[in-house]
């Protein structure tokens, strides 16, 4: 080995342990975030946020169905039971009183410092005999029963104004005492994990420990007919890392496999086979390490991309191996394809670009990731293979096949006819359908099954729990100007839904108020003496007994005295997870929410309430916004793909020097995506990001075709030898981007479905558009 | 129609006291409960006045209430309160409506969120409909008296409602109710004397 020689492989040698450092201290994420926008608007981040950490990423939603009613009630008890006993649960609610009979004590205790409708006015004799007379009328309803309890505590029904606050709020049915679905059908729980929604070990744990629990419950009834649903954001994320990891290993598996089978019997040395998977594995190190790098992490779906890398990468060993002529070195085969396979970089390179430039770090992570392995590749390609090459090396079974191949090339152009019909037809039927082309919907980028996401809608719309649409948010620097904040955005929301703007509304101060507010509270109650002579006053001519109302002025005096509630007083409540889900700490402050309902007039709403004058609110239309980053996303990929065709176009411009040869270039690989596109539509795909960044791999994949189709060759066998190593590339991508397509990860099947068909049609266009002009050169040979 | 009105019965959802139903008549060998709850079931519609009279321990007097109930087989019942102050309270299967209309408030509950008010309405409005079925998941039944003169007793089966109420009796005659006393543990009672509309 000469000097230079032993430079290379110790360098090459030197990346890889760095690579391999880097990635062994690399994070693997798995969470949805990646793939919303890195600089999203304040109100995005506070959604992306909660995606992450916040209270609504650990609930797990829990549904049991199949049989009868009572026997579902009862596996729902004895899972509750159960799963309470575990220390990865915060809460396991299921609507037996237990959690409900905490929440009316905690209300109970605390109704005058949380009661709306304190105020000095409030206990003067006026406003009292007001309230005896209602509670008289009460008395009169079937209510009277519950009422009489409390009656002589509460004469002025803070507990029910309390309760009826939160009437108004969704609540699952309820049958033999537990949450069900309307239908009767499925028996509801909400369990909220103490692991934080990214922490994917403990989350995947804690959906066990229920799976267990419920399959260990001795439930009542035929319970072999009961089936355990679980969804939620936790299920979804360890679904969806458990989907990836098995589909990722899975494919990328099966695919080594074949295109190893495949290339051991095409050069029949295993030396050789390992030597042609080595610029593939160094490029999908420093695919990861680059990304680790660059990004501080790595996305799960970035890895299962590695296995696209196999049908890329693996083609430029094929390239170099199967082209090596009987008697000549590997250096001179690489002399006379490098410019070629050199363009063909560039030109994928500029491809991948466009997702490197994505504001969504998912996809910028799969270009970069991309672009640093196909580097690596071509380069271990270039100056590594050729070393380690065994000398004297060349694969027989290009010479066997060239002159089937040849012939079968030489007749393509003859299908050039029909080839340029199917062309028109494909655009013709794109462009009829192009209104529906789209898949319309944020959730088609989403890693989740579709099976999940519906029966995650399923479990919402049971639990009453619909999807929001407008939120307001205000932000503050502390829990307690945050809650003040949104103390104010609910007076001003009061005022609105009078004017019916909006229906009603929540807010974090419901459950807990700020403590000025609480402070005025206190302040308000009046001294026992006053509060004994109003009522006395507002008792004449009532026909209430004497001292009656003696608990009444004993606890208004005790809550004069108590001491000011914060979030610990909730704890143990469901109105904490309320709370926890309303108010959340930021990096830089504190938010409060307040979910609207019924809004009738969104954009008069917001007007009202984004006023200078309370310009930490910010009224948030999450369909909008949904709908928005979606288009921004197609627009963004869309503007950057054109960009990167521009761009590839320029570069065979100047690479190429002849206009007439960029057309030859590119004329079937824009056959192929028209045709792609058009196949998968009339499949009944509703084509997303991810089919147009397949479409994107298709050019990158495809120039390589087009480019050693269109290269002027030294001799018919040089030409025939190149045509059999694209066939041979073409099969190894096909197999690797082909087997994609039966995961049931949205986004690598929609790339695996849109490069395994559009790299056969690049292939097959090229033979049929290119050969023409080169046709005559070949027989000349 | 007027008959059938009169022949009907509605009842009451509050509280209440009442009148007592004699129970002289030899109960004819083939007459029992049965035949009483499919003689009421046969009702469709009634509509009559009521007067109520609770009598609760932290009030110096009793308290009175007066106006219409309509029901309508099987499950609505509609009691609008005319003194001493306008209110209606509307049952329908599962809800409770209860409205106000001087105030404007409108106030809907849903039954099962209510353990003891749902019991409570069925003991009336599962007699009305003569559904023996649902009338005994919540109360133990006995029966007095004959066809002309007869007095149900409802005894509470669960604890919850045991412990609020200790006798429902409900007094009628054929497929007509008359009154229905609600008597509470705590030594509060209420008497509810239905008469039939003349209008």
């Amino acid at each position: 080995m000469s000097l230079s020689a032993r430079w290379v492989i110790g360098t090459w040698l030197a990346l890889l342990l760095a690579c391999i450092v880097v990635i062994s201290r690399t994070e693997i994420r798995t969470d949805l975030s990646a793939f919303l926008p890195s600089s999203p608007t304040p109100a995005q981040q506070i959604l992306v946020d909660q995606l992450r950490d916040g209270v609504v990423s650990r609930l797990i939603l829990i549904g049991i169905e199949g049989g009868e009613t009572p026997a579902l009630a009862l596996a729902s008890k004895r899972l509750a039971r159960q799963l309470r006993q575990q220390q990865s649960f915060a809460t396991v609610d299921n609507g037996e009183d237990a959690a409900f009979t905490r929440d009316r004590e905690f209300l109970w205790r605390n109704r005058y410092l949380l009661s709306p409708a304190i105020s000095a006015e409030h206990f003067s004799s006026a406003a009292l005999r007001a309230a005896l007379e209602d509670d008289l009328q009460l008395l009169g309803s079937p209510a009277a029963m519950l009422l009489q309890r409390v009656l002589p505590n509460d004469p002025t029904g803070e507990l029910l104004r309390l309760l009826e606050q939160f009437e108004g709020l969704a609540k699952p049915d309820s049958r033999e005492g537990v949450w069900f679905s309307k239908d009767g059908k499925r028996a509801l729980l909400v369990a909220q994990s103490r692991a934080a929604g990214y922490d994917l070990d403990a989350q995947e744990q804690a959906l066990k420990s229920i799976r267990d629990a419920f399959s260990n419950a001795p439930a009542a009834g035929n319970i072999a007919a009961q089936k355990l649903l679980l969804s939620g954001p936790a299920l979804f994320s360890v679904n969806s890392r458990a989907s990836i990891k098995t589909d990722a290993w899975r494919f990328s598996l099966i695919a080594t496999v074949l295109v190893a089978t495949l290339l051991l019997a095409l050069y029949r040395s295993w030396r050789v086979l390992v030597l042609g998977l080595l610029p593939v594995a160094s490029g999908a190190l420093a695919g990861i390490a680059a990304v680790s790098l660059g990004f501080g992490s790595v996305h799960g779906i970035t890895l299962g991309f590695g296995v696209t890398l196999i049908g890329e990468g693996v083609d430029y060993a094929i390239y170099l191996f199967t082209q090596i002529a009987p008697r000549t070195t590997p250096e001179k085969t690489l002399d006379r394809i490098w410019p070629t396979l050199r363009l063909g970089v560039l030109t994928s390179i500029c491809g991948f670009s466009a997702m490197l430039l994505s504001s969504f770090p998912g996809l910028a992570q799969l270009g970069l990731f991309s672009i640093a392995g196909l580097i690596v590749a071509v380069a271990v390609t270039r100056y590594v293979l050729p070393i380690l090459l065994p000398s004297g090396f060349t694969v027989h079974a290009t010479a066997v096949l060239a002159p089937a191949v040849a012939t079968v090339v030489r007749r393509a152009p003859r299908l050039r006819l029909p080839l340029i019909l199917v062309v028109a037809l494909a655009a013709a039927f794109l462009i009829v359908q192009r209104g529906a082309l789209w898949s319309g919907d944020l959730a088609s980028l989403s890693p989740i099954a579709i099976s999940d996401q519906r029966l995650d809608a399923q479990l919402r719309r049971d639990i009453g729990a619909p999807d929001v649409r407008h939120l307001i948010v205000v932000t503050a620097e502390n829990q307690d100007l945050a809650l003040e904040a949104a103390e104010k955005a609910a007076a001003a929301l009061q005022r609105l839904s009078q004017r019916g703007l909006l229906e009603g509304f929540e807010s974090p101060a419901l459950y807990l108020p700020s403590l000025a507010v609480q402070h005025a509270r206190q302040a308000a109650l009046p001294e026992p003496w006053a509060l004994r002579a109003n009522l006395q006053h507002a008792q004449q001519g009532l026909p209430f007994r004497a001292g009656l109302f003696e608990p009444f002025v004993r606890d208004v005096t005790a809550a004069k005295q108590q001491p000011l509630l914060n979030r610990d007083n909730l704890q143990g409540t469901s109105l904490a997870l309320k709370l926890d889900s309303l108010l959340v700490k930021r990096s830089n402050g504190w938010a409060a929410m307040l979910p609207l309902r019924g809004v009738a007039d969104a954009a008069a709403l917001g007007q009202e309430i984004e006023q200078p004058a309370r310009k930490q609110a910010v009224l948030l239309d999450l369909k909008r916004e949904s709908d928005q980053l979606y288009r921004t996303y197609r627009r963004e990929i869309t503007h950057y793909s054109l960009l990167g065709a521009g761009v590839i176009a320029l570069l065979l411009l100047i690479s190429l020097r002849s206009a007439r040869r960029v057309f030859d270039v590119m004329a079937p690989l824009a056959a192929a995506v028209i045709v792609t596109a058009g196949v998968l539509v009339l499949t009944g795909t509703a084509l997303s990001i991810f089919h147009l960044i397949g479409l994107l791999l298709v050019v990158a994949v495809g120039s390589n075709y087009a480019l050693f189709f269109d290269r002027q060759t030294a001799s018919a066998q040089d030409r025939e030898r190149t045509i059999v190593s694209l066939v041979f590339a073409n099969v190894t991508t096909v197999i690797g981007f082909g087997l994609l397509a039966f995961s049931k990860v949205p986004v690598l099947n929609a790339i695996g479905s849109t490069v395994g068909i559009g790299a056969i049609l690049s292939l097959v266009f090229s033979a049929i558009l290119i050969t023409r002009a080169h046709d005559t050169a070949v027989s000349r040979c | 129609m007027h008959r059938v009105a009169g022949a009907l019965i509605i009842a009451a959802f509050g509280a209440a006291l009442a009148a007592a139903a004699a129970a002289q008549a030899a109960p004819a060998a083939t007459w029992g409960i049965d035949e009483l709850m499919q003689n009421l079931a046969r009702v469709k519609i009634a509509k009559a006045k009521f007067v109520e009279r609770k009598y609760l321990s932290m009030l110096n007097a009793p308290l009175e209430f007066s106006g219409t109930l309509i029901y309508t087989a099987p499950g609505r019942l509609e009691k609008h309160t005319l003194l001493p102050k306008p209110e209606s309270l509307v049952l329908d299967h599962d809800t409770l409506t209860l409205e106000n209309k001087a105030r404007n408030q409108r106030r809907t509950l849903r039954l099962q969120d209510y353990p003891v008010i749902w019991a409570f309405v069925e003991s009336i409005r599962s007699t009305l409909a003569g559904d023996m079925q649902t009338l005994t998941r919540f109360y133990r039944t006995s029966l007095e008296g004959g066809e002309d003169q007869w007095r149900l007793s409802l005894t509470p089966a669960e604890p919850k409602m045991q412990s609020m109420v200790s006798e429902i009796r409900i007094g009628g005659s054929r497929n007509r109710i008359r009154t229905i006393e609600i008597i509470e543990t705590e030594g509060n009672r209420s008497v509810m004397t239905i008469t039939e509309d003349e209008s």
